[in-house]
């Protein structure tokens, strides 16, 4: 009888909830613990596998220290493209290119949040919609892409649409300024000259004005009822300064930019540039617009038409290019830009006799012109600046010169990456809408406010709420898809670690500096979005 | 009694022939009233009887097909001018109170004040505080609609309608989601509002507030309006056989 008690009790101690608890606590960890020290092992045994060599210092001994020293030798591979102009060339070392790459993944990151937000914004109201066509045209993208495996998508945009459009020559025969290709999309671009930073810092006037502005009249609004017109005094506000600052820095810019003019060609500044192409050509200078056309008819015979019109060398993406070509556009006349790698071939170019004229910094060419003394006669023309060049693709020679580009790698990577996971956002949106209630809706028109105001003020608001933390999920869902891009090729972080692996043997270095890399990227756009999240959670009882 | 002693003004909601259709459910048959400024006006009735529709297309949260609603001299057509210009001067308060979870009571009566009526922000929350002393709880301004109390909610929600001064109120059973203890707060908050003259229309189940405020009874059934009469004569002596049998459906249970 005694023991029985003692053995019901020890029973019902064991269904207590309490202790089941630390029982189910102390399982997990020896799980956790078991799992953890296997995955080590396994790690610790194929770096031993792997042997010595994986480790091998610079003074030829062996140390888990020089894990990483082989990243420093040069990598010998190319990386296609690189994103905000930064230079990688296959001499440079492992770093060098996965750091770039690194960046081409940031890149697509950001812009594929950035439309994703858009995309899945508009199609989540659009699904909302009380117009049947809108509606349902959105349920169909939805339904489409939320169903079909990414990889199928991106690899459908990639071959079936990117790769199966024209041709670079037919694109160029077909457009003027944006021409789409199976090379990608080439499109126009603004570059900013010397003088931008002069007027840039009337921007930053401009722009501090009219936040002052719009801070003191809605401060007045507050304090005084009525309406201020605030939205029309602060951009009036930002423009002014913008006007002003752009005619100060042009009247600044004297100087900045300069041509170097070969005397042979009797050109001595911009103003008689239409006058001597008009004698080449043995026309009047109004003609001048339409000798291009008659030199594609044929009425002019094509090396004529070569050697006759103005030739320009210039350094690729220059912004000299850029400001040369906005000025020549100007003149409407048949000129040619030879846009070379760098200033130095440019220059040899020039020397050689194949330019009437020369564009590169100033101190290039006041330093380069005292060397051509023997062989060429020439001069150093001042020609004018504006703070900002337009600069438009045009074809020459194989390929796309000036403007901006966008690779179809790139392109077909991003717009994959942001149709599916901007159908999942539309949902989210749709979801986050639906869950406030009607009866908020009906107590702000109730009130009187206006539709728009509805949406900012009540709707919206408690929308983000629910939209927030999933949208958390999308975001870092299309940062980690985007390794994906090695599918079409385009060197992103994990293609080209892949290769680096590949190349160097070093599987589990790299794979280490793979997961430190997107942890990074993820954990930063969590800590990001939860910011934000606590900003606008709801205070309750 | 009350009836004849008030001095009734100018017509502030003329109802001619409002019919509505809820797909083929005829929901409203030809309703028509006309409520004077001042005057208290209950709407009884089961549930379905289009009582409630009818009060919320006086606002156009519901749209009528057929027929006119002219709200102080203006008409509810689709011209959305018009409807701002009625929701203005409309007050509504819910069943459900529909109070902004996101923002505190404070801002709750301040919103439109401040974004529809444009006042500064010192004005509204003068007239917010007056109003939510008024209802009586000017000491939770600062808390949101979450960490109060049913009743205390409703109040919220009516000095929410007050503060944009409107000419008319609706109640939209403002007690049928309250505990039985805090409808009589509410109750005596609506009674303060009738006394001082204020034009309502008053959706309820409450028969001791409609005999004891209201200058006129409409009862609803299927649509259309069965009775109109006194409050006094339509709880004594109804003319109706189906105001008889509800009455004693409501009074016998």
């Amino acid at each position: 009888m005694e023991s029985n008690s003692t053995i019901s009790k020890l029973i019902s101690r064991l269904f207590d909830i309490r202790v089941l608890g630390i029982i189910a606590q102390v399982i997990g960890a020896i799980v956790v613990a078991l799992t953890v020290s296997w995955f080590v092992g396994n790690v610790a045994g194929n770096l031993e596998a792997l042997g010595e060599a994986q480790f091998i210092c610079e003074d030829g001994s062996f140390s888990y220290r020089c894990a990483y020293d082989f990243m420093d030798s040069a990598a010998q591979f190319d990386v296609a493209e690189t994103s905000f102009g930064m230079d990688y060339k296959n001499s440079d070392s492992y770093w060098r290119a996965i750091i770039v790459a690194a960046v081409n993944t940031i890149r697509i990151t950001i812009y594929g949040c950035i439309l994703t937000t858009l995309l899945g914004t508009l199609v989540g109201i659009a699904r909302l919609s009380k117009n049947w066509l809108i509606a349902n045209l959105s349920k169909w993208y939805v339904d489409i892409f939320r169903n079909t495996p990414l990889v199928l998508q991106l690899v459908f945009i990639y071959f079936s649409f990117f790769l199966a459009l024209p041709s670079i020559k037919e694109a160029a025969a077909s457009s003027n300024y944006v021409f789409l290709s199976n090379r990608g999309l080439n499109f126009p671009s603004l570059v900013p000259t010397v003088s931008f930073g002069v007027w840039a810092i009337f921007i930053a006037i401009g722009l501090i004005l009219a936040l002052v502005i719009w801070v003191v009249l809605g401060r007045r609004e507050e304090k005084l009822g009525g309406t201020t017109n605030r939205a029309l005094w602060a951009p009036a506000a930002l423009t002014v300064p913008l006007i002003i600052g752009w005619f100060v820095a042009s009247a600044s810019s004297a100087g900045n930019q300069v041509m170097l003019v070969n005397d042979a060609s009797g050109i001595t500044g911009l103003e008689n540039i239409p006058q001597v192409i008009a004698e080449r050509f043995s026309v009047d200078v109004s003609e001048l617009g339409g000798i291009r056309a008659l030199a594609d008819a044929g009425d002019i015979d094509q090396k004529t038409y070569k050697d006759s019109r103005l030739n320009v060398c210039a350094e690729k993406d220059s912004l000299e290019a850029a400001n040369i070509d906005s000025e020549l556009r100007a003149l409407n006349l048949p000129y040619t830009i030879k846009r070379v790698k760098d200033a130095d071939k440019a220059f040899k170019d020039f020397s050689d006799g194949k330019c009437d004229i020369l564009v590169a910094e100033k101190g290039f060419i006041e330093s380069e012109q005292l060397t051509l003394a023997d062989t060429l006669t020439s001069s150093i023309v001042a020609i004018p600046e504006s703070p900002i060049r337009l600069s438009l693709a045009s074809l020459e020679g194989l390929n796309f010169a000036g403007g901006g580009k966008m690779t179809p790698e790139f392109a077909a990577i991003l717009i994959a990456l942001v149709l599916n996971t901007g159908a999942n956002v539309g949902e989210v949106v749709r979801a986050g809408i639906q869950a406030v209630s009607k009866g908020q809706s009906e107590a702000a028109r109730a009130i009187g406010l206006t539709e728009s105001q509805r949406l900012r003020l009540i709707v919206l608001p408690q929308a983000l709420r629910v939209i927030i933390p999933p949208l958390t999920s999308n975001y870092l869902n299309l940062a980690k898809n985007s390794t994906l891009a090695q599918i079409v090729a385009f060197p992103d972080f994990w293609t080209i670690m892949f290769t680096t692996v590949n190349q160097s043997g070093r599987a589990i270095q790299g794979m280490l500096l793979t997961m430190i890399f997107y942890l990074s990227l993820s954990l930063i756009i969590s800590a990001f979005l939860n910011w934000y999240n606590t900003k606008v959670k709801l205070v309750e009882r | 009694m009350t009836a004849e002693k008030k001095e009734l003004g100018p017509e502030m909601v003329v109802c001619r022939d409002v019919q509505k259709w809820y797909g083929d459910f005829h929901v409203l048959k030809g309703i028509d009233v006309t409520v004077r400024e001042g005057e208290v006006i209950v709407i009884l009735g089961p549930s379905g009887s289009g009582k409630s529709t009818f009060i919320r297309c006086i606002n156009r949260l519901e749209e009528h097909q057929q027929g006119q609603i002219i709200v102080d001299g203006t008409e509810l057509t689709h011209d959305i001018r018009n409807i701002q210009e009625i929701r203005r001067e409309v007050g509504m308060v819910f069943q459900q109170f529909n109070l902004f979870p996101h923002l505190t009571v404070l801002d709750n009566v301040t919103l439109a004040p401040i974004n529809v009526r444009k006042w500064s922000r010192e004005k509204a929350e003068e007239v917010a505080m007056r109003w939510l002393d008024r209802v009586g709880i000017p000491e939770q301004a600062a808390k949101f609609p979450g960490q109060l109390s049913g009743g205390q909610q409703q109040r919220v929600a009516i000095a929410r309608a007050l503060a944009m001064e409107p000419k008319i109120l609706l109640f939209d059973e403002p007690t049928s989601a309250l505990d039985p203890e805090m409808i009589k707060e509410v109750l005596d908050v609506m009674r303060d509002l009738a006394k001082q003259g204020y034009t309502i229309m008053a959706v309820t189940h409450e028969m001791g507030f409609a005999q004891s405020v209201a200058d006129r009874v409409l009862f609803f059934d299927d649509g259309v309006i069965v009775e109109e009469n006194t409050p006094a004569k339509f709880f004594t002596d109804p003319e109706e056989e189906r105001t008889k049998l509800f009455l004693s459906q409501i009074l016998n249970h």
